[in-house]
């Protein structure tokens, strides 16, 4: 995989997760990072952090993320969330604009 | 967020962070207003986007959105005011290219300050019914900078100047003109028209209107045609390379107003080069430039045509009054050939084939062509002419052409049963004096003319030719049954349906007696195969080939009429004879007596008669004699055969009482038709109807019609109604 294909999602721990920035373009603001004309720093080095989302709900957004590209339009599958992470799995989403 | 309904979900509610930071507000806001001075300084790149967003989405999730987007439109505008004054001071031409440079820089600043206040967008703006990012961006741009007092009329002047520029044939900077435009554009359709478009056209049209003032004092139509063209496309090729294509209906909208359709009269009737000019000198490409120029604005059409339809008219009524051009009637049409010819190509050429020129033109023939009354007659001789020699070593698609321009001409006719009445005398002598070049011809003309009229038409033409084809069956018969007959002279005879053929006044000549016995065993023959029927010569309609041999042993075929024949033959016995010796011997009518001496006696080349004393008229004194010295390169003579000729005066008159004569009982036919099924009808109606119905035949003329109405009354077919007067009613 080319790093130019990729992107690193920094949880607040300092965790990171490297995914597709075609899976990370779901959320409308992330591609809003990655594209904003000008060159901010998280276009530059590749890289986001997100200190307010810790590493178990990044982890979950990020299987969201190859979820939704892979089943939202049309099949029906259900994305199992446990119920202790919804709220806060609302929150990122309200965010992150998925 | 495990599926997409869920994304409205507001999550307020949830009051999980007190903000216990009362500055919180201006810290936040200190970061992000730092931000914004970063990002017009292009100094970006150390930002971090996260925590920009991060810092818009709490404020707006705090309760802070006001202070927020107010602080965003306070800083936007000083911004706005820095770059609006750095505008100002850009020097002549520089100023276009500053406000170009600094317009993108403020849009690609607003795009950055949009996506990190994605957030506000997204919620705090729909909430509060304020005006979006980006929009606001713009309007603070269109406010700060283009509606600046200093910059406005600046700009516009500008731009105007180079349009001028480009119009007197300067090369401008197209794109940097173009990207100006856009910006007008994305300002908001009414910041483009009112900033730009609506100072833009009016200087368009004053420039419009000066130079085409100039133009038309110095140029020809046809040059100045050109101009405007060119003028035409230059407006439109500017509207595609920089102005929005919606201008183009407005610009070319100027242009044809102040170039075209305030001087259409004075360019149409331009002296020496005007319309008429281009007509008569066959200019297709000026007159296709008219056409496609005129089109474009209201009544250019109809005036080039109303133009067209006089001229044409004027032409038309020249061409069948001039009693020079009357005299030739194969030349007569020839020329309404050409005329339609020229016409037709200008049209198809010119005016891509307008219908409503087609119609003009079509309206123009029918009216100059039936204004001298003797077309019908011309056209049949012209067709005659054909028929007899003109179609020699023609194809037989070129003689379809030809047909087809006759049938044409022969629509416009509005006295059809004129024509009939020729074309059936000219088709009578053709096929009788064995004329006739192509049979195929003659019924493919025949064909056409049912098509167009109907089998009542032709139905006495068609039984013509049935009855050629009998006699020809006839006289095998004859001959068959009268096998001692094939020494001597030998008859051939034409039997003709009475009806069928044109009438003609039967007055019988005295035949020979050879000639006399062997007609006589020929009715006895018809009548024995054929009971019921009556026979009678038409001496007046036939042909004869006679040998002779003249005083030296010259011999000779001569090739005559059944007059002249008759004539001939009394030589046989006699060498002189006096003109009353002639006419007693063979009781033929003084006129055509006269005729055919005057045709065997007076012309030179044909003179087998000798006549005392010598004149070019025959008296009724004259004697004749054999002319021995008699002399033809050519072994067969054909002497002064029936050939159609132009009606006289007095013939001309006959013909005419002939035919109105045959009308009346075609417009009665036509009133009982309407009648029987109308019952009651008042007179006005009647009169439409009929004429209506025979269109196709004749004009009929309402006083005629009213006559016949008053003889069908008489005989009680109608009657007046008793209330009104006008009403009649049918009566059966």
């Amino acid at each position: 995989m080319k790093k130019e294909d990729t992107v690193k999602l920094i949880s607040a721990e300092g965790m990171e997760f490297v995914i597709d920035k075609e899976a990370a373009m779901v959320s409308q603001t992330i591609r809003n990072m990655l594209t904003s004309p000008g060159g901010f720093a998280e276009a530059e080095h590749g890289e986001v952090t997100f200190p307010e989302i810790s590493a178990v709900i990044l982890e979950k957004i990020c299987q969201y993320f190859y979820w939704s590209l892979q089943y939202s339009r049309g099949k029906e599958t259900e994305f199992h969330i446990e119920p202790e992470l919804t709220l806060e799995l609302m929150m990122a989403a309200n965010y992150l604009h998925t | 967020m495990s599926n997409q309904k869920k994304k409205n979900f507001q999550i307020e509610a949830f009051k999980h962070r007190v903000v216990v930071d009362p500055k919180y507000a201006e810290k936040t806001w200190s970061i992000l207003e730092h931000a914004i001075h970063e990002i017009y300084n292009h100094n970006a790149s150390g930002l971090s986007f996260e925590e920009l967003y991060r810092n818009a989405y709490n404020m707006v999730l705090h309760k802070f959105g006001e202070k927020l987007y107010s602080g965003l439109v306070a800083t936007m505008t000083a911004h706005l005011k820095e770059i609006s004054k750095s505008i100002e001071a850009a020097q002549g031409d520089l100023f276009l290219e500053e406000l170009n440079r600094k317009w993108n820089d403020h849009n690609k600043a607003l795009q950055m300050i949009r996506d990190i206040l994605m957030y506000m967008d997204r919620t705090y703006i729909p909430n509060t019914h304020k005006t979006p990012v980006h929009e606001l961006g713009l309007n603070l741009w269109r406010d700060n900078v283009i509606h600046s007092s200093k910059i406005q009329s600046r700009l516009l002047s500008m731009l105007l100047e180079l349009v001028h520029r480009e119009r007197t044939g300067e090369v401008i900077d197209r794109g940097l003109m173009r990207n100006i435009i856009k910006m007008l554009m994305d300002l908001g359709s009414s910041v483009y028209q009112e900033d730009f478009e609506k100072p833009f056209l009016e200087v368009s049209a004053e420039f419009y209107m000066g130079e085409s003032q100039k133009f038309i004092e110095c140029c020809d139509c046809g040059d100045y045609l050109k101009k405007a063209e060119l003028r035409l496309n230059e407006e439109i090729e500017r509207v595609t390379h920089y102005l929005d294509v919606k201008s183009e209906v407005k610009i070319t909208n100027v242009v044809e107003k102040e170039m075209i359709a305030n001087h259409m009269m004075r360019l149409v009737h331009m002296e020496n080069s005007g319309l008429v000019n281009m007509l008569l000198d066959d200019k297709y490409e000026d007159l296709g430039r008219m056409y496609n120029l005129f089109r474009r604005v209201p009544n250019g059409l109809s005036t080039i045509r109303d133009v067209m339809t006089s001229h044409l008219r004027e032409i038309g009524k020249q061409l069948v009054t001039d009693a020079e051009k009357l005299r030739d009637p194969v030349e007569f049409v020839q020329r309404l050939l050409d005329e339609k010819d020229k016409y037709d190509s200008i049209i198809s050429q010119a005016f891509s084939n307008d219908k409503t020129f087609q119609n003009a033109l079509n309206s123009s023939f029918e009216y100059f062509i039936n204004l001298n009354n003797r077309s019908p007659e011309f056209i049949s001789l012209y067709v005659d002419d054909k028929l007899r020699k003109g179609l020699k070593g023609v194809s037989e698609e070129d003689v379809e052409i030809i047909l087809d321009k006759v049938m044409m001409l022969f629509r416009y006719l509005q006295e059809k049963d004129v024509f009939e009445k020729y074309y059936k005398q000219h088709l009578a002598k053709r096929l009788l004096s064995g004329k006739t070049v192509s049979d195929d011809a003659e019924r493919s003309l025949i064909v056409k003319l049912k098509t167009e009229c109907g089998y009542q038409f032709t139905s006495k033409l068609e039984g013509m030719f049935t009855d050629m084809k009998t006699s020809q069956d006839t006289m095998q018969g004859f001959y068959a049954s009268h096998p001692e007959l094939t020494d001597g002279p030998t008859l051939v005879v034409q039997v003709l349906t009475t009806g069928s053929w044109p009438t003609q006044p039967s007055i019988t000549c005295n035949l020979p007696a050879e000639m006399s016995a062997l007609c006589e065993k020929f009715r006895s023959y018809y009548l024995g195969t054929h009971t019921g029927r009556r026979l009678s010569w038409q001496t007046n309609m036939g042909t004869a080939d006679i040998k002779a041999t003249f005083g030296k042993g010259q011999k000779h075929e001569l090739n005559v009429s059944t007059y002249q024949m008759c004539v001939l033959m009394l030589f046989n016995n006699a060498d002189r004879l006096s003109y009353k010796e002639v006419e007693q011997a063979t009781g033929i009518p003084a006129s055509d007596l006269k005729r055919c001496l005057q045709s065997m006696a007076c012309v030179k080349g044909k003179n087998v008669l000798r006549k005392e004393p010598m004149s070019k008229d025959i008296g009724e004194d004259d004697a004749f004699f054999v002319n021995d010295k008699f002399t033809s390169k050519f072994y067969k003579v054909k002497i002064g055969t029936v050939v159609a000729q132009k009606e006289s005066e007095p013939e001309k008159q006959e013909t005419r009482q002939r035919v109105e004569e045959d009308r009346k009982p075609q417009i009665e036919a036509a009133i009982v038709r309407i009648m029987k099924s109308r019952r009651v009808l008042d007179h006005n109606n009647i009169i439409a109807e009929v004429t209506k119905q025979l269109q196709s035949r004749f004009l009929a003329n309402p006083t005629e019609i009213k006559k016949r109405i008053e003889s069908l009354i008489e005989r009680d077919f109608l009657e007046r109604d008793n209330n009104d007067r006008k009403l009649y009613r049918y009566l059966a």
